[in-house]
């Protein structure tokens, strides 16, 4: 059974809001999910889909408060207080995949979002601005990285009313800057559990920040597995667990997905067929109907790896929350000199011997791709061969289509060439 | 063993046939609406010009952006490729190919053996490629043709700050409406088109030999402005039109060969 159909079908035309606030929806959902999952190509795939309708429900349904949070502030900080954090650029991605993405962009459009904004953010202010998107008790936004997020997040406090919370994190990370996260982590700590209404507990987060560990160390044994070759995994498929990347850490079942993921990866094959050439892709994917994705497979290219699960920071200390916290968000390597993303990009292409680096600029987002022509430059200093190719994850009207597959193809024909030339450098 | 190249890109239409490496013929058409039937009719006409058959052709290879809908190729290959792989037959020694087409703009760094190393490509706007130069040329009464010899006149050059085909009408207009010389105007909308292909250019770094394909390469005044710069010499084939195409068909050389 198609569950994107599924869905689909239940929300055109509907209120949102009083659809998904209805306990029968998820009983509906959650069956389907049952029977769709043997077209699953992993459980784990099922596990995060389970976790992600338990965790609707809970939101939509007025359960317990809701948090909304911005792509890079640390979720564990939520689930330690046993509250549900919301990711509404992952919510993004999904609106797209149900193909409604349209009429919320539109919505932004009518209300003075700009087109030159990411995708991601007019989309939330849309489907924010037409009720469909859980009401908060509050948001909290991180400024590091995703410079639209804040702006975005003050906007919404305004629309629903609630407050807004910002984390602060300094572009140097040095000790003071990591005591100066800690502090503030600990205010927001506290600041949600008032809102909340909740007693701060501070071995619940500590737990939190146990799962989060888990969550890294299943990640890693993932990555671990993924130096085979034929990739076990695609990086598509790994694009797809934005929920728990964004939303998850700090929570046992978002651990436990990789944690399956892990084992069913140690014997899975890959296949062979798609190892004409190995890619490591930089930034996110589409997640709009586009034909980009299903181009690269049919001319048999491996995603062999991604950045988005690069695993940057080292593990957290439970005794210390806030400090451990707050090194993690400091330590993220596109928030320092382009040198650091240019060492990280270059180290991954090598452990993972791919062939071609990929950059999918997704318009407006300033973070990814303002130093793409550069980073382009070092990596080619590098020797690797780099696209950066020019598109939208969520909105199709910013993408050329035939100029998007042009590229695509014409970068295959390069790789082609040095493959025939010199065995590429994968064999190195 | 003969082969076929087709070039079916936003404005024009482009075929070329190959015996070993002798152009046995070419033909040119304007696209139109119906990308499938330009690539039949061009085809078409190429084979009538040689005296052929299709069922003489070994093999065709299409290119251009409407690559995926000629039936009758074998295989498909980015204009990239395509204009690379012809500049590369034409010139030996080149090494940076300049494409300006009907929509958009393309720079190609090649190798010592004529593979592609790397390209960039202008495909948001239309500023600066054929079309561009085919809405100015209207407002200022002349065939697109007639530009480069109208350049030629002119002793001064009128600065032109809008590259938007929208917006650049309109100045030319005001312009002419002002009395600066159709010539110095033509001249200025030259420079502006050259210095905006050279920034894309420079990005990926010129080496020389530097060739210039597609229509715009017609236009000696848009060539002339490219060279200055760019501070290199622009060369430019006979016929810059069918490069890709020529490209095509020596690629369809290699689709025998497999
Ligand atoms: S794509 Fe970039 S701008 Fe958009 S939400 Fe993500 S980080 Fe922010």
């Amino acid at each position: 059974m198609d569950l994107y159909e599924f869905m689909r079908g239940m929300l055109r035309g509907q209120r949102w809001g009083k659809v998904l606030s209805s306990p029968l929806t998820y009983q509906l959902v959650e069956k389907a999910l049952l029977l769709a999952r043997g077209g699953f190509r992993w459980r784990a795939t099922y596990l995060m889909g389970r976790f992600a309708l338990t965790q609707t429900r809970r939101a939509y349904t007025g359960k317990v408060p809701v948090v909304w949070t911005s792509a890079f502030f640390p979720v564990e900080i939520v689930w330690g207080l046993g509250l549900c954090p919301f990711s509404p650029e992952v919510a993004a991605a999904f609106i797209t995949s149900l193909g409604f993405v349209d009429r919320a962009l539109n919505r932004a459009d009518q209300d003075g979002y700009s087109r030159d904004l990411c995708s991601f953010h007019r989309c939330i202010a849309g489907a924010a601005a037409d009720g469909y998107l859980p009401a908060p008790a509050a948001l909290v936004a991180s400024t590091h990285l995703c410079d639209g997020a804040p702006l975005l997040f003050q906007n919404l406090a305004g629309h629903y009313q609630v407050p807004y919370l910002l984390l602060d994190v300094p572009y140097q990370s040095t000790p003071e800057a990591e005591r100066y996260v800690a502090d503030q982590l600990a205010g927001i700590w506290n600041r949600l559990s008032e809102i909340a209404g909740r007693r701060p507990d501070p071995s619940s987060l500590a737990r939190a920040i146990d799962y989060s560990n888990q969550f890294r160390s299943h990640l890693e044994a993932v990555n671990a597995l993924r130096c085979r070759v034929p990739a076990p995994i695609q990086g598509s498929e790994m694009l797809n667990y934005l929920y728990v990347f964004f939303a998850g850490q700090g929570h046992e079942e978002a651990a436990a997905v990789f944690g399956c993921l892990a084992r069913e990866l140690e014997d899975a094959a890959g296949c062979e067929d798609r190892e004409r050439f190995r890619l490591l892709w930089l930034h996110l994917k589409p997640y709009h109907r586009g034909e980009l994705m299903h181009f690269l497979e049919e001319a048999g290219c491996s995603i062999a790896f991604e950045e988005m699960s690069y695993v940057y920071w080292p593990p957290l200390d439970p005794e210390r929350p806030f400090h451990s916290l707050a090194r993690k968000v400091l330590s993220h390597f596109a928030y320092k000199p382009l040198q650091r993303r240019v060492a990280v990009v270059d180290a991954l292409a090598r452990k993972y011997r791919v062939d071609g680096i990929v950059h999918f600029s997704h318009w407006g987002c300033r973070q990814s791709c303002g130093g793409s022509l550069i980073l382009r430059d070092a990596l080619q200093e590098k020797g690797w061969p780099v696209l950066l190719l020019d598109g939208d994850c969520l909105d199709e009207r910013n993408e050329a289509p035939g100029a998007v597959l042009t590229r695509a193809q014409a970068f295959l024909e390069v790789l082609e060439g040095r493959k025939a030339a010199c065995g590429g450098m994968g064999e190195q | 063993m003969i082969t076929g190249g087709i070039d079916v890109g936003s404005l024009s239409s482009e075929a070329v046939l190959l015996k070993g490496g002798e152009i046995l013929s070419y033909s040119i058409i304007d696209t139109g609406a119906d990308a499938r039937k330009a690539a039949e009719q061009v085809y078409q006409a190429a084979l009538e010009r040689a005296g052929l058959e299709s069922s003489e052709v070994d093999a065709v290879v299409a290119t251009g952006y409407g690559r995926l809908v000629v039936p009758f190729a074998a295989k498909q290959v980015t204009e990239i490729s395509c204009h690379a792989r012809g500049a590369f037959f034409l010139f030996p020694e080149v090494r940076t190919v300049i494409d300006i087409g009907g929509q958009d703009s393309k720079v190609i760094r090649i190798d010592g053996r004529g593979n592609v190393v790397d390209f960039m490509m202008n495909d948001k706007c239309a500023a600066g490629t054929g079309r561009f130069l085919e809405v100015i040329a209207r407002a200022l009464e002349l065939s697109v043709a007639e530009l480069g010899m109208e350049a030629e006149k002119a002793t001064r050059v009128a600065e032109i700050s809008s590259m938007c085909t929208v917006f650049a009408e309109s100045e030319v207009v005001s312009l002419i409406a002002q009395g600066v010389p159709r010539p110095e105007i033509v001249r200025g909308l030259h420079q502006a088109i050259a210095e905006r292909t050279a920034g894309l250019a420079q990005r990926l770094g010129v080496v020389p030999q530097v060739v210039m394909t597609g229509g715009v390469a017609k236009n000696s005044g848009v060539v002339a402005a490219l060279s200055q710069s760019l501070g290199v010499k622009v060369l430019v084939p006979q016929e810059p039109q069918i490069v890709g195409a020529l490209g095509a068909a020596l690629l369809a050389q290699k689709v025998v060969q497999s």
